[in-house]
């Protein structure tokens, strides 16, 4: 398995993928002009034919085994560039009357586009037949998940001061989202899925014409709505653990539409970026236990190349010794490296 | 026989009486001994003041029955309604929410704080003995207010406003509070009106919240509430839209009860006040005539009666001795009258706004 940029001939596999994220995974639309579209411009993003701060890098996570793409990860450059880019905040105010005997905080939802400019992790699909319990131990979602970071430590000088990553928030058993129906369904003409495709698609403008502009006092929204700020959804839980490890933080922004957090951190910050070293590959022979027997060993050591246009990552072995990685043959070819070349590697 | 005449100190016990008695309670008029005898105080200097704009000025007037020898009506006057404090309303305002992308147009709904009525005056804090509802005594002590403002305008804004109490439910209690105010104060509605009524109106709507609230986020109770007025007040509200007042954007902060205002020239008492010199007459000669207000010309001696509006061939008001000694007023001297009848009240709310 090897993470890679998306490839123009990757279209027909794109959409199987698209096909296969459902509902709530709204970057991926099963709409193959649209699709096209994507690739073209990641392509072009990786070429670096496009402005730097307009770039989305896309990737695939690859099996070689059949050639099939069994998942997908992105990282936007910046966001709210071209559409404004929109969370609530969630704050506090202090409502106090010495008089009255009166000390509280209230909650307040404020409209807020502080994230314009910040990157973005995004788009992360694990399709199920490659993250069974069975297959748990090949840590395919923790490598579409870190590779990004080894990307954006190699190509630090494309990105900017801070990341983000949005979560998926709470959603009942009928699907339905209690915050959105409590709050945005007042304001949008639109079922919950509607507004939300809309806004995957980048349509969102929309968002803003019909938003609510004043701060909202979270007292006004029920019970059930209140308890979704912040939260996220259970199948998100291992999504944001795993990012909540890197040391991304909650600071009190929330999804407009489902409430769901969005995590942050400054990009030097992350474990993955700050961690990660740069080594020289020596190729030596394949010792008895390759990665990919089944000896079910969960691996540890991460490694790219340090190329754009080229990008690779993949799990290995075995970690480096001083600033030199021994790499079975498998896995440099897997990388596409030789001895001498260098690599970016990480302890996970 | 009625009369409306400013407030002494001797009337405390009755101002403390029909401050008890106020369905609902009124906020500007707390059942609270110290607070009603500062209002008369204020009201006294207020009389004997010499004003040349309105500030921060009180007019306590009450409705005496000498027959009884009772007070058993008041009414105030607030020279500004927010001269020293601001006055808090809500504004209601509509926001269009439209995108051109999807097509849509969206009204939405919101209330936000404001200090716009605070320059008008405010006719407020009216309290009537039930025996006297629905009779004429109850249309002087609420409009001989007019006849006073008419012969002093200096002392007064041109626009005049009346905030109504709000819709309670048969508990006494406000929906309106409970889906706004309570969320931030934790206390109920009786409780904060007498809190308020005591310190303060606006020393809570300090406190409130200062962002606009949207409708759609308050309860159904909560936003059929907005503008309506407590239903032992329709007729009164009527009244005062027949005398020219009109609804407007603004309601009472707690309650969510109409606020409706009046420029004075768009008035009926003040357009159809006029002085007559007066003649006296004995009651049983005097000729049959519509009721009318007629108020005496002396400020802190300021006396209100309804009586027949019989006019001599020459214009001359012929009052019986009984009303002009109440009046105080001899023969030849002059004394503002306005018809007490009103035509039928037009329930608009004024687009021109305030």
């Amino acid at each position: 398995m090897r993470i890679r940029p998306i490839a123009r001939g990757d279209l027909d596999g794109l959409q199987a993928l698209s096909r296969q994220t459902g509902v709530g995974f709204t970057s991926l639309p099963d709409n193959r002009e649209f699709l096209a579209s994507k690739i073209e411009s990641a392509a072009r993003a990786f070429e670096e034919r496009t402005p730097v701060d307009d770039r989305l890098y896309f990737f695939v996570l690859e099996d070689e085994d059949n050639g099939e793409l069994a998942g997908c990860c992105a990282i936007e450059a910046q966001v709210g560039r071209e559409v404004p880019f929109y969370h609530y905040r969630l704050g506090t105010l202090a409502h106090s009357s010495v008089q009255l005997d009166l000390h509280r905080t209230i909650d307040t939802l404020f409209l807020s586009s502080d994230h314009t400019g910040d990157a973005e992790v995004a788009s992360l699909f694990l399709r199920p037949e490659y993250r069974g319990a069975d297959r748990r131990h090949e840590r395919n979602g923790a490598l579409l998940s870190k590779a990004r970071w080894l990307f954006m430590a190699q190509f630090r000088d494309r990105f900017p001061d801070k990341v983000l990553a949005e979560m998926r928030g709470v959603f009942n058993k009928e699907g339905v989202s209690p915050f959105w129906e409590n709050l945005g369904s007042h304001f949008f003409p639109l079922e919950f899925n509607q507004a939300d495709r809309l806004t995957g698609l980048g349509q969102k403008s929309f968002i803003g014409e019909l938003m609510p502009k004043f701060p909202i006092y979270t007292t006004f929204l029920s019970k059930e709505a209140q308890a979704c700020i912040g939260e996220v959804h259970e199948h998100t839980r291992p999504a944001l653990e795993m990012l909540k490890k890197e040391g991304l933080r909650w600071e009190g922004y929330i999804d407009i539409f489902d409430a769901g957090p969005t995590v942050e951190a400054y990009i030097d910050d992350v474990r993955a970026v700050r961690n990660s070293t740069l080594c020289r590959v020596e190729v030596g022979a394949e010792p008895a236990t390759e990665l990919g027997s089944d000896t079910r060993e969960r691996p540890e050591w991460l490694v790219s190349t340090t190329a754009m246009v080229g990008f690779c990552a993949c799990w290995v072995g075995r970690g480096p010794e001083g600033e030199v990685i021994t790499l079975t043959e498998t896995e440099a070819r897997r990388l596409g490296v030789g001895t001498g070349d260098s690599v970016r590697v990480l302890s996970t | 026989m009625l009369v409306v005449r400013p407030a002494r100190s001797a009337d405390l016990p009755a101002l403390e009486r029909l401050a008890g008695t106020a369905t609902p309670r009124l906020t500007n008029l707390p059942a609270h001994r110290d607070r009603l005898e500062e209002r008369i105080t204020r009201s006294q200097r207020s009389f004997s003041r010499a004003v040349d704009f309105p500030g921060d000025e009180h007019y306590t007037f009450v409705l005496e029955d000498r027959e009884r020898g009772e007070v058993v009506g008041t009414a105030t006057i607030r020279a500004q309604a927010g001269a020293v404090d601001a006055y808090y309303t809500y504004r209601q305002e509509t926001l269009i929410h439209a995108s051109q992308q999807l097509n849509v147009r969206r009204e939405v709904q919101t209330l936000s704080l404001s200090h716009e009525v605070s320059e008008a005056s405010l006719l407020c804090a009216l309290s009537l003995d039930p025996r006297y509802k629905g009779t004429s005594a109850e249309s002087l002590l609420r409009r001989a207010r007019l006849m006073f403002i008419a012969q002093y305008p200096e002392r007064f804004a041109d626009l005049l406003a009346v905030a109504f109490p709000g819709f309670l439910d048969e508990a006494g209690e406000s929906p309106f509070w409970a889906s706004v105010g309570e969320h931030f104060f934790q206390r109920g509605y009786q409780e904060i009106n007498h809190i308020a009524g005591v310190r303060s109106k606006s020393f809570i709507a300090e406190v409130m919240p200062q962002f606009p609230l949207y409708l759609p986020l308050l309860t159904p109770p909560a936003r059929a509430a907005i503008g309506r007025e407590h239903p032992d007040h329709e007729s009164a509200l009527e009244e005062m839209l027949a005398e020219g007042f009109v609804r407007s954007r603004h309601v009472d902060i707690f309650d969510a009860g109409p606020v409706i205002k009046g420029e004075r020239e768009r008035l009926e008492t003040f357009r159809r006040a006029s002085w007559h010199p007066v003649r006296i007459r004995p009651a049983a000669s005097l000729p049959d005539a519509e009721p009318a207000m007629i108020a005496n010309q002396k400020l802190g001696e300021f006396r209100c009666v309804v009586a027949r509006y019989a006019l001599s061939p020459t214009g001359q008001l012929m009052l019986s001795p009984e009303h002009a000694e109440i009046l105080g007023v001899e023969e030849g001297r002059a004394v503002l009258a306005a018809p007490l009848a009103l035509p039928d009240a037009i329930d608009a709310l004024d687009e021109g706004e305030l």
